[in-house]
């Protein structure tokens, strides 16, 4: 009699774990699969390669929760990164729209709006991951500085943006200096 | 049948399928209580004001709760894979979710398998995932935001975060990234941009713009990008052409946001809240969509 085999579905991740060590690669993936992230283990892309010839393709869109999970395990990762060579680098660029008594902040496709007067977050918009509405639930009616960082609290590339953007709304109600 | 998918921000919800009630601050489906903010609710809570206004079969919700780990997002790939045929929507509305390049790939085909081909439309991570796959052009309409339409427009981008084109402040060189992604077909068969414009773009071509009334306060009121997603799909669910759908919702979320006399400190349900005044005064007017029901013909 034949065995039925199911046939798994396929993974397509688009970001890469690199490390430098092979047991390193495979210490992630055991430490991602456990945290129930897919994930799975490859050879990076030539041009890629920063340290082993073994890597962990991930979903890129989850790389700050993988990042966070990897620090929590003490996993000497070199850099999370998209798995296509010549892909752009993560947007850097902030911009600000004044509206009077409020400021918005972009970061790529993430806003947090706050009151000049008492820095308090009165919106966030844009994005579209899963763990955004949760942030922005957490985030309004916060002063600045006492708000959930995203980056902490979040799982993905939105939440990293939007953290991006309460780091510059900081700097921007404290007078221009970063927090 | 308009069915209308997406995650919300309640761990414990499970996956359940049903019709939704507006409740005002929340949703009630299958005796679970969501409450009405940013993502998927505000989206589902705009189409649904707009089927009760014109008397048209509520839609049928799939909701699954996810906070960012992503296990809710994946039941729900896997229930829409198994089940799409079987339900066979007329419109299948997709928004907040993990971005899932495979699963996305295995949902495209299984909708091939429906008895007739749902009107696709796409929004937030739904359509992330349909262009990171490379399947924009199997969706009938996604409605981007000004980084949005950069991140369609850039081929390596697989998210919004990475993305090589700039985007201006105003929106200025919009038509510009419209023509790049439909270069790269990384676009659905109509896009409705949002911005201080709203661009309304048919094959690559813009056929109409929106710029009335300017609420600009809009742009930072979260989910209010939702409930235009909610309008177009309850717009063309109720018969009209997904152009048609895209200028009416336009100018429809634009009115509710000056009814509400919106400020950047407003919530997406002040904006909700005023749908059906804006549509008693302009619906007939812009469409020929009356509160009888449906669509008027000649």
């Amino acid at each position: 009699m034949a065995f039925l085999k199911r046939k798994k579905a396929a993974f397509e991740g688009g970001g890469l774990v690199l490390v430098s060590e092979v047991h390193e690669a495979m210490l992630a993936e055991k430490i991602l699969k456990k945290a129930g992230y897919q994930v799975r283990l490859v050879a990076p892309p030539p041009e890629l390669r920063r340290g082993c010839d073994l890597a962990v393709e991930i979903n890129l869109v989850e790389k700050p929760g993988i990042e966070r999970i990897l620090s929590q395990n003490d996993v000497a990762y070199v850099e999370v990164m998209p798995l296509k060579v010549g892909a752009p680098e993560i947007l850097e660029i902030v911009r600000v729209t004044d509206f009077g008594d409020w400021v918005m902040v972009k970061a790529a496709n993430m806003k947090l709006t706050f009151e000049k007067k008492s820095g308090v977050i009165v919106n966030t918009s844009g994005g579209g991951c899963p763990d955004i509405p949760h942030l922005h639930a957490g985030l309004i009616d916060r002063p600045l500085g006492e708000a959930p960082r995203p980056r902490d609290t979040g799982y993905t590339l939105c939440a990293l943006m939007l953290d991006r953007a309460l780091e510059e709304g900081l700097a921007l109600y404290n007078g221009g200096e970063r927090p | 049948m308009m069915l209308i998918a997406g995650t919300v921000p309640i761990k414990d919800i499970p996956l359940i399928l049903g019709e939704a009630r507006d409740e005002g601050d929340h949703l009630l489906i299958k005796g679970q209580h969501v409450p009405c903010t940013q993502g998927t609710s505000a989206m589902v809570r705009a189409a649904l004001k707009t089927t009760d206004y014109l008397k048209l079969e509520a839609p049928q919700v799939l909701l699954v709760g996810d906070t960012g780990e992503g296990k809710g997002s994946r039941d729900l790939y896997d229930y829409l894979i198994k089940n799409v045929a079987e339900l066979s929507p007329e419109v299948l509305a997709l928004h907040y979710w993990m971005p899932d390049m495979a699963l996305t790939r295995q949902l495209c085909a299984a909708v091939e398998k429906c008895i007739r081909r749902p009107v696709m439309i796409a929004d937030a991570g739904s359509m992330y995932s349909a262009k990171a796959a490379g399947l924009a052009t199997a969706f009938d309409i996604f409605t981007p935001d000004a980084a949005e339409i950069a991140f369609l427009a850039d081929p390596d981008a697989t998210h919004p975060a990475y993305i090589r084109f700039m985007v201006n402040t105003d929106g200025g060189n919009t038509p510009e990234l419209i023509k790049t992604a439909y270069e790269h077909k990384n676009a659905a068969g109509l896009l409705l941009v949002k911005g201080a414009i709203d661009y309304i773009v048919k094959a690559g071509n813009i056929i109409d713009t929106v710029t009335e009334p300017d609420v600009p306060a809009l742009e930072a009121v979260g989910g209010t990008g939702d409930t235009i997603t909610g309008l177009v799909s309850a717009f063309v669910y109720a018969g009209l052409e997904p152009h048609e759908a895209a200028i009416i919702a336009a100018r429809a979320n634009r009115m509710a946001g000056r009814f509400a006399e919106a400020t950047p400190a407003t919530r997406v349900g002040q904006v909700i809240a005023r749908f059906p005044e804006v549509f008693k005064k302009y619906l007939c007017e812009w469409s020929g969509v009356c509160a009888t029901g449906g669509v008027e013909y000649d």
